[in-house]
């Protein structure tokens, strides 16, 4: 294909290309480092040396960032002289805390996961963690990734993952439909997992077959 | 009438060869799902499935004039509602 007819093809729309950096706060950026760089090994791959400036009382800071693959980045935040918020025995991390009584599962469902290719390099890293301070905390086989957690030193929950096979052409579909009932749902009254299966029925009733006859080769694909 | 939908990959294949194995169910498809349907209510033995936790519990993408009476470690119950 010419650049020429390339100039007419028109600009897609999905146009972003992964994520160039998440931020964190952090009140240990020794332990920080120590993590991220000498037991994970990600190297640092950028920083700045900030003076406090603008309307608000902002403190000077240092914006550190980790290399986590693909060109991605994982960045921190620390603020000289900045002291954490909320009582620091309650459920949380150097973010935010929440409510004594609040469940693990909804702590840890703010969480960054990053991937790696196969098996040898989830477990590559599992001994790196098991070697530390912070050593794994649980391995998972979920539906189709297998993953291992543990917290950083910030309390931030870390995911590594890997996938057991790749996401097949159906379940993209079917993620369409959940979406949609979801979204069905959430808004009226009373949402609930029974509700959801209900709207969704009437989704896959309207749209699957019409979906195959777009796919007709889905089989093939499952079988990669 | 119970019936429900079953998206078909392969770790979900459990679930459709023992809804399949029941003579008292009628497994079909709707484009790239199984559906499962009988008169009376329809019971899912977990371990005759050999799904692991993480796909039992989501195995399920769709319910028609239905409701969930049981989804747990044992099986999943699926009646007229």
């Amino acid at each position: 294909m010419s650049d020429n007819i390339q100039a007419h093809e028109p600009d897609p729309v999905h146009r972003v290309r992964g994520v160039d950096h998440a931020a964190f706060p952090t009140f240990d950026p020794t332990a920080t480092v120590r993590f991220y760089r000498d037991v994970l090994k990600f190297p640092v791959v950028h920083s700045i040396c900030a003076a406090g400036w603008g309307p608000e009382k902002h403190p000077d800071f240092i914006h550190f960032f980790f290399d986590i693959g693909n060109d991605d980045r994982l960045a921190f935040f620390y603020y000289f002289g900045w002291q954490p918020a909320g009582d620091q025995s309650a459920p949380g991390d150097a973010w935010a805390r929440l409510p004594h009584d609040t469940p693990e599962f909804f702590k840890n469902s703010r969480h960054i996961a990053l991937n790696v290719a196969d098996e040898d390099d989830l477990l590559e890293y599992r001994r790196r963690l098991d070697e530390s301070e912070w050593p794994v905390e649980m391995q998972v086989m979920h539906e189709t990734i297998e993953s291992i957690y543990t917290h950083d030193p910030n309390g931030y929950m870390l995911e590594i993952t890997r996938q057991l096979r790749p996401v097949t052409p159906q379940e993209d579909l079917d993620a369409e439909l959940t979406i949609d009932a979801l979204c069905d749902v959430a808004s009226g009254e009373d949402p609930s997992m029974d509700k959801l299966l209900t709207r969704k029925a009437e989704l896959i009733v309207a749209r699957a077959a019409d979906w195959e006859k777009e796919n007709p080769l889905w089989h093939e694909t499952e079988k990669v | 009438m119970p019936r429900f939908y079953v998206l078909e990959v392969p770790e979900n294949e459990g679930v459709i060869r023992v809804a399949a194995d029941d003579p008292a169910n009628t497994v079909d498809r709707v484009g790239p799902y199984r559906r499962v349907t009988a008169r009376g209510p329809i019971v899912i033995d977990r371990r005759a499935t050999g799904c692991r936790h993480a796909v039992w519990y989501s195995a399920v993408a769709g319910l028609e004039t239905s409701v969930i009476t049981q989804h747990d470690k044992d099986a999943l119950r699926v009646e007229a509602r």
